[in-house]
C-alpha cells in the first residue's frame, strides 16, 4: 500500500543547462497516474526548447500498459520533437516489452485519418450499377423460382410438405392474433372517422358500404400482406441468411441440392396458400369493426346486412383473394431472395431482414396499384 | 503449491448447471497469483460453463467464487464493476465487435473506462496489437480475419486495461502449430514478466505441457474434478481416464465405438 500523504506517482522534472532536462519517475505508473503525469509534463514542457530529455524510470515499482504508452510517447519524441530522449532504469521485463514497440512501428502502424471521398458522378454511377445488379439478381431469382416451382410441387418426395406445413403454422396460424387486433382496429378507426364527415350529409349508413368495399377490395389483403412482410418475410430472410452465414447453404449445394428447390419453393407455396386466407380473415374482422361502429350509431342489424350485401359483388371478393395470392408470392419470394443474398459478417443477417421488409412493402404497394389499374380496365 | 503465494481466485463448493440440470458439482480450487492455471476436460465436460460462472456471466447454483477477495456471485453495483475491470476475458469465438476494426476493438475499453490522453490510448492499443502479432491488420474488420487472428485480437482486447487476471477460453483451438506456439510463448512471457494470472480452458495437450503451472481436470462422468496437479503429475496419474487423456489413448469401449 502507499503510505498516506505520499502520492502514487512522483514526477520530478528538473531543467539542466543548455536545454537539457531530466524527469525522475517514482512510484506506480498506471492508467490514472499516467494521465496526470502526461498533463503535468505537457504543461511544463510546452514551448520549452529542449535539446535533451532524460527519463529515469529506476524508481518505478509498477508500470502498466498505459504507463508504458507514456514512456513510449516521451521516448519517441512526440512531446518534445526537438529533443533527443532517452529512457533508462526500466526493469528487464519492462525494457524488453518497451523495445518491442518502436517509433518505426508507430509510424508504420498509425492509422491514416484521411477519409476517402468519391466525386458525385462516381457515387451516382456506382449507385445505378448497384440497382441494376440488384434488378438482374431479382430477375434471375424469379426465373429460377418459376422454373423450379412446378416440378418441385409435383414431385411429392422433393416437395417436403412437412416444411410447408411448418411455415404455414408459423407464418399463418401464429399470425392470427396480431392480424385480428390490427384489422378490427383499422376497421373501427376508418368507420369512426368517416361517420363524422358522412353525418354532414346525413349519409351515415353508407359507412357500412364504404368499409365493405375498402376492406374487401383494398385493406384486407394489404393489411395481411404488410403484417406478413413484417412477421414472416423478415423471418424467411433471417432463417436463410443465418443458414448462409453458417455455411449450411454451402453444405446443401455440395450434396447437389438446390437451395431454391429445398428451401424457397416450400416457403413460397406456403405463403401463396396462406395469404389469401389471412387476407380474407383480415377483411372479415375489418368489416366487423365497421359494423360495430354502425351498430353503435343505432342502425338495426338487418339494414346493415342489406347495405353490405347490396354493395359487395362476388367479383370484389375474388379481386381481394387474387391480390392475396400475389402479395403472398411477393413477400415470400423477396424474403427468400434477401436471405440468399446475405453477405459475410455479423451484421449481414440484420441487413438482409431489413431489406426483405422494405422491398416487400414497396413491391406490395406497387402491385396494389397495378391491380387497381388492371381491374379498372377489366371493369370488374 | 507454495504456501506464501497470494491466492487470487478461490472457488469453494461450486455447483453449476442450468435449472435442474447439474453440470458440475463439488468444485474446489485455488489459483495463485502469477500462475498459469489450466482447466482441462473432454468435450462437453462443462469447461466453458465453469469459466462463465467464474467470470460472473452465469450464476452458480451453489457456492462461492472469490476473486481478489470479492465474491463475484454476490457482488453487486460498484463492487462488481471494479471487480470486472480487474480481469480480461478472451472468448472462444473471439467475440470481437463486428462493426469496429481491430484498433477500435482494442481501444474501446480504454476509451470507455480510462481518462488517458488520446495519443496514449492509441499507443497503448497499438502496442497490445503488436504484442499479439497483429501489427499489420489493425485497420481490418473482424470479419476479414482468420479464426486465429480473431483469437489473438480478442486476447489483445482482453489485455487492454492491463488486468491482473486473464481468462482465455480455448485460445489455441483452430490455430496452426506455429501460431499456437507463439501464443504459448506470449502467455508464459506475460505470466512471468508481468505476474498476470492466467486461467485457461483448453484441451490442447501440446500447449498444456508447455505453459501450465497447474492443471485441474474435469470429468463428465463424475461431474467434478478428477485430478489436480502439475502437468507431469497428471501424465503419470493412476486414474485411467486422466492417463488416457494425457497419453492420447482411445476410449473405444466407453464411447461405444466398435472398430
Amino acid at each position: 500500500m502507499i503510505p498516506a500523504g505520499q502520492k502514487e506517482l512522483e514526477t520530478d522534472l528538473r531543467f539542466g543547462p543548455a536545454g537539457s532536462a531530466r524527469v525522475v519517475l517514482r512510484g506506480r505508473l498506471n492508467a490514472r497516474t499516467a494521465t496526470a503525469c502526461w498533463n503535468e509534463l505537457e504543461q511544463r514542457l510546452c514551448g520549452v526548447n529542449l535539446k535533451k530529455l532524460e527519463v529515469d524510470a529506476d524508481g518505478l515499482e509498477f508500470c502498466d500498459g498505459g504507463g508504458l504508452a507514456l514512456l513510449r510517447y516521451l521516448s519517441m519524441g512526440l512531446m518534445t520533437p526537438e529533443a533527443a530522449v532517452s529512457v533508462h532504469g526500466l526493469s528487464t521485463g519492462l525494457e524488453q516489452l518497451f523495445q518491442g514497440f518502436t517509433l518505426d512501428d508507430y509510424k508504420a502502424l498509425r492509422p491514416s485519418s484521411s477519409v476517402k471521398c468519391h466525386p458525385l458522378p462516381e457515387e451516382v454511377g456506382s449507385g445505378v450499377r448497384q440497382v441494376a445488379l440488384d434488378f438482374r439478381e431479382q430477375v434471375e431469382f424469379l426465373g429460377n423460382v418459376t422454373r423450379n416451382l412446378l416440378p418441385t410441387v409435383l414431385d411429392r418426395k422433393r416437395m417436403r410438405w412437412a416444411e410447408v406445413g411448418r411455415v404455414f403454422e408459423l407464418a399463418g396460424a401464429n399470425a392470427v392474433p396480431i392480424v385480428s387486433l390490427v384489422s378490427i382496429l383499422v376497421g373501427l378507426i376508418i368507420a369512426f372517422e368517416s361517420t363524422q364527415t358522412l353525418a354532414k350529409f346525413g349519409a351515415q349508413i353508407y359507412v357500412v358500404n364504404m368499409i365493405g368495399i375498402i376492406m374487401v377490395r383494398e385493406l384486407g389483403p394489404l393489411l395481411a400482406a404488410v403484417l406478413l412482410a413484417g412477421r414472416s418475410g423478415s423471418a424467411f430472410a433471417a432463417e436463410i441468411g443465418t443458414m448462409k452465414v453458417n455455411e449450411e447453404l454451402d453444405a446443401l449445394q455440395t450434396f447437389g441440392l438446390d437451395p431454391i428447390r429445398f428451401l424457397v419453393v416450400q416457403r413460397i407455396v406456403a405463403a401463396i396458400l396462406l395469404t389469401p386466407l389471412l387476407g380474407l380473415y383480415a377483411t372479415f374482422l375489418g368489416v366487423a369493426g365497421g359494423v360495430l361502429v354502425a351498430l353503435g350509431l343505432g342502425f338495426p342489424w338487418p339494414l346493415i346486412f342489406h347495405q353490405l350485401t347490396t354493395s359487395l359483388k362476388v367479383s370484389d371478393i375474388i379481386f381481394g383473394l387474387s391480390k392475396g395470392v400475389a402479395f403472398g408470392a411477393i413477400v415470400s419470394a423477396v424474403g427468400c431472395l434477401r436471405g440468399l443474398q446475405t453477405q459475410e459478417g455479423p451484421s449481414a443477417v440484420g441487413i438482409s431482414t431489413t431489406r426483405a421488409v422494405v422491398t416487400s412493402i414497396v413491391l406490395i404497394v406497387i402491385a396494389d396499384a397495378v391491380f387497381s389499374v388492371l381491374f379498372y380496365v377489366l371493369k370488374l | 503449491m507454495n504456501d506464501t503465494a497470494e491466492i487470487i481466485i478461490n472457488v469453494r463448493n461450486l455447483k453449476i448447471g442450468y435449472g435442474d440440470t447439474v453440470i458440475l458439482q463439488n468444485i474446489n480450487f485455488q489459483v495463485e497469483c502469477g500462475e498459469v492455471f489450466v482447466i482441462l476436460g473432454g468435450s462437453g465436460s462443462g469447461k466453458s460453463t465453469l469459466l462463465k460462472n467464474l467470470i460472473g456471466l452465469y450464476t452458480p447454483l451453489e457456492g462461492e467464487v472469490w476473486i481478489e477477495g470479492v465474491n463475484i456471485v454476490t457482488a453487486t453495483g460498484d463492487e462488481r464493476r471494479n471487480l470486472l475491470h480487474k480481469f480480461g476475458v478472451a472468448y472462444q469465438s473471439g467475440a470481437l465487435f463486428g462493426s469496429m476494426n481491430l484498433l477500435e476493438n482494442v481501444r474501446l475499453p480504454l476509451d470507455e473506462l480510462t481518462a488517458l490522453p488520446e495519443p496514449l490510448k492509441e499507443l497503448s492499443a497499438l502496442a497490445k496489437l503488436k504484442l499479439v502479432g497483429l501489427a499489420s491488420a489493425i485497420q481490418k474488420m473482424p470479419a476479414e480475419l482468420s479464426g486465429g487472428m480473431q483469437k489473438r485480437a480478442a486476447i489483445a482486447r482482453a489485455m487492454a486495461l492491463d488486468p491482473r487476471i486473464l481468462f482465455l477460453d480455448e485460445p489455441s483451438a483452430g490455430l496452426d502449430p506455429v501460431t499456437s506456439a507463439d501464443l504459448d510463448l506470449l502467455i508464459t512471457e506475460l505470466a512471468h514478466h508481468f505476474g498476470i494470472t492466467f486461467v485457461i480452458v483448453t484441451h490442447e495437450l501440446a500447449s498444456i505441457n508447455k505453459i501450465a503451472d497447474r492443471v485441474i481436470m474435469l470429468d463428465n462422468r463424475t461431474r467434478s474434478i478428477v485430478a489436480e496437479g502439475r502437468p507431469e503429475e497428471l501424465r503419470d496419474s493412476a486414474n485411467p481416464w486422466v492417463h488416457r487423456f494425457f497419453n492420447r489413448e482411445p476410449d473405444a469401449v466407453a464411447s461405444g465405438l466398435h472398430l
